[in-house]
């Protein structure tokens, strides 16, 4: 298949489930609101080294947030229910409470709820108060600022994780600005996040390593330098390597993100350098999810092993 | 008309206990099951038929087309359905209801929705004393649902409220709240002597500063974002909150461990 003279080549991404949640974080201002969600969702590119994979779904206007002021929506997600469980209230409680003027609410209703002022309010050494309002309880937490508010817990959905694209190109700058309109395009997407810097991958990963104790090692099939010296998946013209990676709360969220990404690189085309769109995978056989390209380009979906 | 209609056919001569006529009692009667029914009428036992007309047919909503100061227990226990009461009622109005709705068009008598743990009770006009309440024995007062006031409320209104809304659209008596240990109140109008007094939690949202106990403790005017939470989340609440940007915060009853509080709109 060749779209705008790039090839997508026959392959599949291979993605795993993943337990994500939702959280709608506000604030006096639009900017705090960012600060305190790009706090939130530091650190957390990949559950490999952090614990869990975080990112800003979107940002939000009063009218959309529980209590009239601006926010962001963000997603986290985890491998296993229990280690969302931990990493919600530490993230919430050091990079939320501390925050000026933010609250923090449930984004997801229903699933398995993970705590969060249920948690976190015992910070406030006795003086927390809790109000209930139909089936949903808050918390006010007296801080030195005023008061921090928080949904006592927030609901959770079964996601899917490492969903990706490769983007193969002339250069390094060509592959860049090839990721870059990728990402400004799939970050309108609902429901999903780009969690790796700016959205945008330059090392990834293989399965394991020549090093004992080492679970990910970098991905020398598609690094250009090693080009001859391992088996390598880059013709000759192809100069860099970028990857989207794509965590989101379903199959088909994740299968339209790779759709208006891989739409968004094949516009800049071959005349912008870009060569081929690849993906990575195991062989199938460790993820339940595989995102075939070239069927998502031509019907819009994928399918589930 | 849907549901079932039930008119006076005379002046009551006797307090009438409705108590167990709710809708989810009546909707699976006949019209004729529910004429024989039996309804306390002073000290003794009435067939409904010979103190209302019945009418219409039995399907979960339940019309009392005049109400009367002697209808004691309105709705009480109601669990589903909808009853509407065109008129005043007597006491025990909505006691121990859980869920339904029940609407009354006029006045109510004392202990309306005492101990109800659900569901809605919308009264037009007035209540007596004990609103939301505990009633005699029981432990707690109003511990979840909505009680919507209109009209002006007696004293001891949420007296042991647990959990749960109140709204008083105009003034409330002596002794609001009194030992409230959870939920929510909202005043519209003034609030007489002693309101708060042995609260243990909750909160009473008022448009001024009332005169409060000693127990009380004035932490000043702040900006609550928990405000504007209340104002979208809370229906019954937004016309009165959403104008509020700060509001007084006076804690209390400090005697009883001063984690409840009065908020009052600056």
């Amino acid at each position: 298949m060749i779209l705008n003279g790039v090839e997508i080549r026959d392959t599949f991404a291979e993605a795993f489930p993943m337990v994500g949640t939702r959280l709608i974080v506000t604030a006096d201002t639009p900017e705090w609101a960012l600060i305190a969600g790009r706090t939130t969702t530091g650190f957390a590119t990949s559950v490999i080294g952090c614990g869990c994979e975080a990112g800003i779904e979107r940002t939000l206007t009063p009218e959309e947030t529980p209590d009239g002021r601006p926010g962001v929506s963000l997603l986290i997600f985890a491998m296993d229910f229990g280690s969302l469980k931990k990493v919600v209230p530490l993230r919430l409680g050091q990079c939320v409470l501390t925050c000026p003027t933010t609250a923090c609410y449930a984004g997801i209703e229903g699933g398995k709820r993970v705590p969060l002022a249920k948690t976190i309010r015992y910070f406030a050494d006795g003086h927390q108060i809790s109000k209930k309002i139909g089936d949903k309880r808050f918390w006010r937490l007296p801080v030195m600022e005023g008061e921090f508010v928080c949904d006592e817990d927030t609901g959770s959905v079964e996601g899917v994780g490492g969903g990706n694209f490769l983007i193969l190109a002339r250069s390094r700058g060509e592959a860049l600005k090839a990721a870059e309109a990728a990402v400004a395009a799939m970050v309108q997407v609902p429901g999903i996040i780009l969690p790796f810097p700016g959205g945008v991958v330059r090392s990834g990963s293989k399965v394991g390593s020549k090093y004992k104790g080492l679970f990910a090692s970098s991905n020398d099939a598609y690094c250009p330098t090693l080009r001859g010296t391992v088996p390598s998946q880059l013709p000759d013209e192809v100069g860099s390597v970028l990857e989207i990676v794509i965590d989101g709360v379903s199959f088909e969220a994740v299968a339209e993100a790779t759709r208006v990404g891989i739409t968004a690189v094949c516009a800049i085309g071959a005349e912008g350098g870009v060569v081929a769109i690849d993906a990575g995978n195991y062989g199938g056989n460790l993820g339940p999810f595989h995102f075939k390209l070239r069927e998502i380009m031509q019907n819009g979906a994928g399918e589930t092993a | 008309m849907t549901g079932v209609s039930l008119k006076p056919r005379a002046p009551f001569e006797a307090r009438v206990d409705l108590s167990g006529l709710t809708p989810e009692v009546t909707g699976p009667l006949s019209l004729r099951e529910l004429e024989h029914r039996e309804v306390p009428c002073g000290g003794r036992s009435l067939k409904l038929a010979e103190l209302f007309f019945v009418e219409g047919a039995p399907d979960g909503v339940l019309l009392v087309e005049i109400g009367d100061a002697r209808l004691d227990g309105v709705g009480a226990g109601m669990t589903r359905g909808e009853l509407i009461v065109d008129g005043t009622v007597g006491a025990f109005a909505g006691r121990g209801m859980s869920g339904g709705v029940l609407r009354i068009g006029g006045d109510a008598g004392d202990f309306l929705g005492s101990e109800m743990s659900g569901g809605r009770i919308e009264l037009a006009g007035n209540a007596g004393a004990h609103a939301g309440a505990a009633g005699s024995g029981a432990r707690r007062g109003l511990s979840g649902g909505v009680l919507q006031i209109g009209g002006h409320a007696g004293p001891r209104a949420a007296e042991r409220q647990r959990g749960g809304l109140i709204t008083i659209a105009g003034d409330a008596g002596e002794g609001l709240a009194t030992g409230m240990i959870a939920g929510t109140v909202s005043v519209g109008g003034t609030i007489g002597p002693l309101a708060g007094r042995g609260m243990k939690r909750g909160t009473i949202f008022v448009n001024a500063v009332p005169e409060l106990p000693a127990g009380f403790i004035d932490t000043g005017a702040h900006e609550l974002v928990a405000l504007r939470l209340i104002a979208r989340r809370v229906p019954e609440l937004s016309a009165m909150l959403s104008g509020w940007t700060h509001a007084r915060r006076i804690v209390g009853d400090t005697l009883m461990g001063g984690q409840g509080e009065v908020l009052a709109g600056v």
